[in-house]
């Protein structure tokens, strides 16, 4: 099963900084590339939402990006910056709370799901 | 692995620039991306443009721009909700003051210029600029957004030169002026001429364009109607040369009488010049009798007391020394503030001294 995109959109920037807090730098594709790896293809984060987003924390400060020439084409590496770190802790627990609030919400028993 | 080459690298690089993609990091984002695809997934003798093309149709819904618009919006409208919030209050708040605000106009109460200015200035300066913003952003193609902004444009110019209308600032006609010509000359074709050639749209177009061109033709009515700054100019000074003609005939001889009908004169006068008094040419071109003429009835009272006293002045005399009908001191108090402008007041009392003071000059000839 495929996770909705609706599901993720609100997620994304908490899978983003939580990916880059524990590996150094990660270019675009490797990110893709690891989430479907890590969730047997359940979750498939699209180009569309993903390069957006990614430029986003850039500008806000989260990210630092570094350039690697490969040939004829560029790869842009992202980084977490010390503020991206912090909002990194911030985010994961907010979603920890979330989900444990979802569960008494939907009356979700977890071990089992 | 497949290793994609130079030539390879410059036609995804035009396609994806092709397709909309404008910013350069994006570009090269999604280029480096495609091309990891490709090299896992091409066979040495696999068709390049065909894999290429099947796998840049996954990143999008209808096409490539859409990464380019969504990246845009993430940057640029972070604060997209409080904006909305800011746009729907200021817009409920400006229509509130500025009705308050006519009201109190209307009624000559105090405080009615601060309520108009307040209202006018967050209308035009803070919720026709939001509103541009946020709706040009929902604009659809190029032709909304530039509509959408020439008609905010429009908003903003014809609240101001409203509001130089009403505080009498310098430079309203130029104003409304700018904004018909605007209204006229650029908006009405932009709109008329690109929204005509869609079936979908042209009804609106056709109905929206004469609703244009009425309220246009209205404004320029109005504009036309409203007494031109370089008449009332030339009345005024016309005013001023009547007051040092009364200066020249006005001698220290006159009878106690003639005095009181002076000093009466002088009070209205000046009532009328009001706070104009350091610079009665420029507020008098562009005013009328306001609030401080007709205050507490102020006006009316002095020029029915001087009525008063031209009549029995006149009966003393046995004769029509100044002539009561046809001038201010017969006019219907009702009508007066708007009929009479500032100068017309002026005009009209001076006449009266005038009158007074031959009056007095022929009685002192006869005395001696």
């Amino acid at each position: 099963m495929i996770f909705s995109s609706e599901l993720i959109k609100g997620t994304l920037k908490t899978i983003l900084l939580k990916l880059l807090a524990d590996n150094s730098k990660m270019y675009g594709y490797e990110i893709t590339q690891k989430v479907k790896e890590m969730t047997a293809d359940r979750i498939q984060l699209t180009e569309g939402a993903l390069y957006p987003t990614l430029h986003a924390l850039e500008q806000e400060g989260l990210v630092t990006t570094q350039i690697e020439y490969i040939g004829k084409r560029v790869r842009k590496y992202y980084s977490l910056s010390p503020a991206g770190k912090s909002r990194s802790q911030e985010k994961l627990s907010e979603f920890a709370d979330f989900v444990n609030t979802m569960k008494i919400l939907l009356d979700l028993d977890l071990k089992t799901a | 692995m497949y290793c994609i080459t130079d030539e390879q690298i410059d036609y995804i690089l035009n396609d994806i620039r092709r397709g909309g993609i404008e910013t350069e990091d994006l570009q090269l984002n999604l280029l480096d991306h495609i091309c990891c695809i490709m090299e896992q997934e091409l066979k040495e003798d696999g068709d390049f443009e065909r894999l290429y093309h099947a796998t840049a149709r996954q990143f999008y819904k209808t096409n490539m721009r859409e990464l380019e618009e969504e990246t845009i919006n993430l940057l640029t409208f972070k604060h997209y909700y409080a904006m909305k919030k800011v746009m729907i209050g200021s817009g409920a708040l400006s229509a509130a003051i500025l009705t308050t605000g006519s009201i109190f106009k209307l009624a000559h109460w105090p405080g009615a210029g601060i309520l108009l200015f307040a209202g006018i200035v967050s209308f035009s300066l803070l919720f026709l600029p939001l509103l541009f913003v946020l709706k040009a952003r929902e604009a659809k193609n190029a032709r909304d957004r530039m509509v959408t902004g020439l008609a905010c444009l429009l908003g903003i110019v014809f609240s101001l030169a409203t509001l130089f209308t009403v505080m009498h600032w310098p430079g309203s006609s130029m104003l409304w002026f700018t904004g018909i010509g605007l209204s006229a000359f650029v908006l009405l074709p932009v709109y008329f001429f690109t929204g005509i050639r869609q079936p979908e749209t042209k009804l609106n177009t056709i109905l929206m364009s004469i609703l244009l061109i009425g309220i246009t033709g209205l404004q320029f009515t109005m504009m036309n109607t409203r007494p031109s700054l370089s008449q009332t100019y030339v009345r005024v000074q016309s005013w001023m040369q009547s007051e040092s003609l009364l200066k020249a005939m006005q001698t220290s001889h006159q009878s106690e009488q003639a005095a009181g009908i002076n000093a009466l004169c002088e009070q209205i006068k000046s009532l009328a010049i009001g706070h104009a008094a350091t610079d009665p040419v420029h507020e008098l071109t562009e005013g009328r009798p306001g609030d401080y003429f007709f205050h507490n009835g102020e006006g009316l009272q002095l020029i029915a007391r001087l009525h008063q006293a031209v009549t029995a002045y006149n009966s003393q005399h046995n004769a029509e020394m100044i002539p009561i009908e046809n001038s201010l001191l017969t006019a219907d108090p009702e009508h007066l503030g708007h009929v009479y402008s500032n100068v017309s007041i002026l005009s009209s009392i001076t006449q009266i001294q005038l009158y007074l003071a031959h009056a007095e000059n022929n009685g002192l000839a006869s005395a001696k």
